[in-house]
């Protein structure tokens, strides 16, 4: 039965292990958030030593989740922001959530099997978050803390942000090395069979009906 | 009269601003039938999730999806329609005009696919397909913007004289692989056969059909129906909570063509962004979805 749960962060390995594929968590706190392919290949060029981060990003929460955000009298503002898909970035997060000790990776579609044992290793859960929920996920924005890499394209940028009750978000990769994804699709080939005996009989059916008009 | 200039550039980029805070209205209702019939819990509150964005969006005239994608307009054009001024050119303009007048503002998302850069234009955009529809006094603008979420997915396959055994496979297999990734329940679009221009180009069109119309050709349209079952089957579920939706509608279309078949199959994501209308030569918009 999946449960509920509200997390503030920062948040330990520990914490994380608690949960379990489908549990339904919200979050408030401070969380690191970014859209950007090249955001995430400066991170790993700091990883080498070739470059500044802008802010620690040990035992964050890491957010696939860009945003529009403007310049205001009171610093920077994000209008509105939703999730893309991480399985984009299957090469490098393996790294990044090692490196980084990373506690939470956040977005729409899921990471990989590498990830995935990254994240048992470290104690890292994957949350799913809604694709289209610009406007729900943006009620929970409540300060921006910090902004790195301003060059970038807006949504690229990596932004810190302080959110509150962020969610309903699903656990879909848990601390125990469960994908959810990747039993839904391991699930799906087991099926195959079955449902394609199923299409033969159909397209069989439908056959000897038009034979008989 | 005649259809101006400033009508088409008004309304290519009202159709785009609406496609980005309302979904259609098929849409709504096919959502709204699959919380009704969806029996796993998780499927079914992330379904009544979407439903309250879309809601919320179209009430605070925000963006259902912070990916407002790339400008795509699919144009029929009648031949008793008269123009004054520049047809193309209005339609750039509209984009161009959206992007400077949008709120709130768009994201830059128009990429150059020899640099990855991304801004507010680059060549060929917007994207515009154009018809003739003959008789007709108007001009018929459907703007379908797309992005990555639900556009990274698409596929093709050329067969030689496949059997509707190896095209059905081929698209159980391509929705395994994509595995939940595209933001379902997902409209899937298939074209089968003519060339490989003609089969991508009816594929795209079928996901524009309404969502519940039933395909006119009888074999289409039994093949959409058990298609639909085996899709759901698989049990991805909206957005891979697992569950009986993972597709909200399945449309084909074919071509004759040649014995080389092209099979190609595209999607939409749950929202379905997609918003048309018609001007006429005597000035009458009429908004058609």
């Amino acid at each position: 039965m999946a449960r509920s749960v509200h997390l503030t962060l920062p948040v330990s390995p520990d914490d994380m292990r608690q949960l379990a594929l489908g549990d339904l968590v919200t979050v408030s706190g401070e969380i690191v958030m970014t859209g950007g392919l090249p955001t995430h290949m400066r991170i790993v060029e700091a990883m080498k030593g070739q470059r500044e981060l802008p802010f620690l990003l040990d035992g964050a929460a890491f957010f696939h989740l860009p945003s529009y955000s403007v310049d205001t009298e009171n610093g920077l503002e994000i209008l509105y922001m939703n999730p893309t898909t991480s399985t984009r970035f299957n090469s490098l997060m393996p790294g990044i959530i090692r490196h980084f000790g990373l506690r939470m990776v956040c977005g729409k579609g899921g990471l990989d099997a590498e990830s995935t044992r990254a994240m048992q290793e470290v104690g890292c859960v994957y949350l799913s978050i809604l694709g289209g929920g610009a406007t729900l996920h943006s009620d929970a924005i409540r300060k921006v803390v910090d902004v790195g890499w301003s060059d970038l394209t807006t949504h690229y940028r990596l932004i810190k942000l302080q959110v509150e009750d962020l969610g309903p978000l699903t656990v879909a990769i848990d601390a125990h090395g469960n994908n959810g994804f990747l039993q839904l699709e391991e699930r799906a080939r087991q099926r195959l069979p079955h449902l394609m005996e199923t299409l033969r009989r159909e397209r069989e059916t439908a056959s000897s009906a038009t034979a008989k008009d | 009269m005649a259809i101006t200039y400033d009508q088409i550039r008004t309304l290519s980029a009202d159709l785009y601003e609406w496609s980005l805070k309302r979904i259609p209205d098929d849409a709504t209702h096919a959502l709204d039938a699959a919380i009704e019939a969806e029996t796993n819990e998780s499927a079914r509150k992330m379904l009544a999730m979407m439903r309250r964005s879309a809601d919320r969006a179209e009430n605070t005239d925000r963006f259902v999806c912070s990916d407002s994608g790339v400008p795509v307009y699919f144009i029929k054009v009648g031949t008793l329609a008269r123009f004054e001024g520049d047809v193309k050119r209005a339609i750039r303009d509209g984009f161009a005009h959206l992007v400077e007048t949008i709120r709130p503002p768009l994201l830059q998302h128009v990429t150059n696919p020899l640099t990855n850069e991304r801004s507010y234009h680059g060549k060929d955009m917007p994207i515009v397909s154009w018809d003739m529809v003959d008789g007709a006094d108007y001009i018929d603008i459907t703007c379908a913007p797309k992005a990555l979420g639900s556009g990274r997915w698409a596929a093709l396959e050329i067969f030689s004289f496949p059997t509707l055994e190896e095209i059905e496979a081929y698209l159980l297999d391509v929705i395994v692989k994509t595995a939940a990734q595209q933001c379902p329940p997902v409209t899937i679009g298939i074209g089968i056969g003519g060339t490989f221009d003609q089969c991508t180009k009816i594929a795209k069109l079928a996901t524009l059909r309404p969502l519940g119309s039933v395909n006119a050709e009888p074999a289409l349209a039994a093949m959409e129906n058990r298609l639909m079952k085996a899709v759901n089957g698989l049990g991805f579920g909206p957005m891979g909570t697992g569950g009986d939706t993972t597709a909200l509608a399945i449309h084909i279309d074919y071509s004759s063509g040649h014995g080389f078949t092209p099979v190609a199959i595209c999607f939409n994501c749950w929202i379905n962004r997609r918003a048309r209308a018609r001007l006429y030569n005597d000035g009458r918009v009429e908004r058609v979805e």
